[in-house]
């Protein structure tokens, strides 16, 4: 079972044959991306020369309307997995490379702002998802997993907390077949609400830094809205995924205090192995862009290396996500994240508008 | 402890960089490439 969905890698990147394996998917990454943006700019030029009604639909979307449409129809060949499962590792150089695009007072301020919304996010989702999993019955470690997806980042979390609780391969596959399946919906559903409510930038970017799991989806679905928003998802959710490392330690200390699990030996190393080190890079690039280090024009050219990223990244979204092999890993683990997921979605939103009226945004 | 217990009590140590390390690596290299003037004008 746990085959049946692409895990995204997480294994170390070995540079010398992992180079090779990873070149075709890699190119197929860039192709669906670039064709995204091809579609973006051609195909409203297109309908406007004919005189038809259609929406303006950005690169964002097509790249993964035409990743998903590879991937559950002809598949992805086993040759292009290697490298489209790297959509991650185009994801954290972005992120990275996006910290040129803020000052590091502004990083402070808005990360400061999230941290606080992010912390009571955290403990009110592993609450509920606690108690969702107990009364769906769901087995304890799978709801262990559910509820760090859901609270944290998504994927990563899940396969963090796995190591951490010794859960089975079984379980992680369910909760991230769930986290993903979710995702994928997010990224349709939440641009729709937000528009359908008139959510500022700030606000929609906010709002889904918090609420939708895996960076991947939050990005794209932030990027959905607007580039401003884009910007907010991506540093919120940021901000989440720096929790990460609290959060499965947490676990672990619960689930070894019970005899399940390894003691966790040095607490502050464990920390470090589990911190996002993507996050220290994205603060170090801030800092540089923030002392002048960077011309205008260089700040320019490092937000478009950035978008360039992200591109390979929406593209792989589209191109991981089968929904035939996600529809297989059961139907409580799913109805318990998307009961947990709208619960926290409109929780999250509240939150979203309270911190509105109190920064101002 | 068997060789197998083993296995599964200690998991693998990490050899090389993280796809984190590599991914802050390879921005920290365009950046300083762009910084450089190696690379003057990205398009999008």
């Amino acid at each position: 079972m746990a085959g049946t969905v692409a895990l995204p890698q997480v294994r170390p990147v070995n540079p010398g044959l992992q180079f090779l394996k990873v070149i075709p998917g890699v190119l197929l990454l860039a192709a669906v991306g670039y064709a995204g943006k091809l579609l973006e700019a051609n195909v409203g030029k297109y309908a406007k020369a004919h005189h038809w009604t259609f929406p303006n639909i950005e690169y964002v979307l097509w790249a993964i309307l035409i990743g998903l449409a590879i991937s559950n129809t002809v598949g992805v060949p086993e040759i292009f997995r290697a490298g489209v499962a790297t959509y991650e590792f185009w994801l954290k150089a972005g992120i990275v490379l996006l910290g040129a695009r803020f000052l590091l007072g502004d990083v402070l301020k808005l990360g400061g702002a999230s941290l606080a919304l992010v912390g009571i996010e955290i403990v009110v989702a592993i609450a509920f998802m606690t108690f969702l999993g107990r009364a769906f019955g769901l087995k304890p470690k799978l709801t262990s997993l559910l509820a760090v997806g859901s609270a944290v980042c998504g994927v990563s979390a899940i396969i963090a907390t796995k190591g951490a609780i010794d859960a089975d391969d079984e379980d992680s596959s369910f909760a991230i077949a769930a986290i993903l399946a979710l995702g994928a919906l997010a990224l349709f559903t939440f641009p729709l609400i937000g528009h359908a409510i008139h959510l500022s930038d700030h606000a929609y970017g906010v709002w889904t830094g918090l609420a939708v799991d895996n960076t991947a989806e939050a990005a794209a679905a932030g990027a959905l809205y607007s580039d401003a928003a884009g910007k907010l998802a991506v540093l919120t959710k940021t901000t989440r995924n720096a929790l990460i490392g609290f959060v499965v330690l947490a676990y672990a200390f619960y689930w070894a205090s019970r005899g399940q699990a390894q003691a966790v030996g040095n607490k502050a190393l464990f920390l470090w192995q589990k911190f996002p080190k993507f996050v220290l890079g994205f603060l170090l690039i801030s800092a540089l862009a923030t002392a002048a280090f960077f011309s205008k024009d260089q700040i320019g050219a490092l937000a478009n290396l950035s978008r360039w990223a992200f591109l390979l990244t929406f593209a792989g979204v589209g191109l991981r996500t089968n929904f035939k092999a996600l529809s297989k890993q059961g139907l409580k683990p799913f109805a318990v994240g998307a009961i947990g997921e709208v619960v926290i979605a409109a929780f999250t939103l509240g939150l979203v508008f309270a911190a509105q009226r109190v920064f101002h945004w | 402890m068997s060789q197998q217990e083993q296995t599964v009590a200690e998991p693998a140590k990490q050899r090389g960089l993280s796809i984190d390390a590599w991914a802050v690596l390879l921005a920290f290299v365009l950046a300083a490439l762009v910084r450089a003037g190696v690379f003057k004008h990205i398009p999008w």
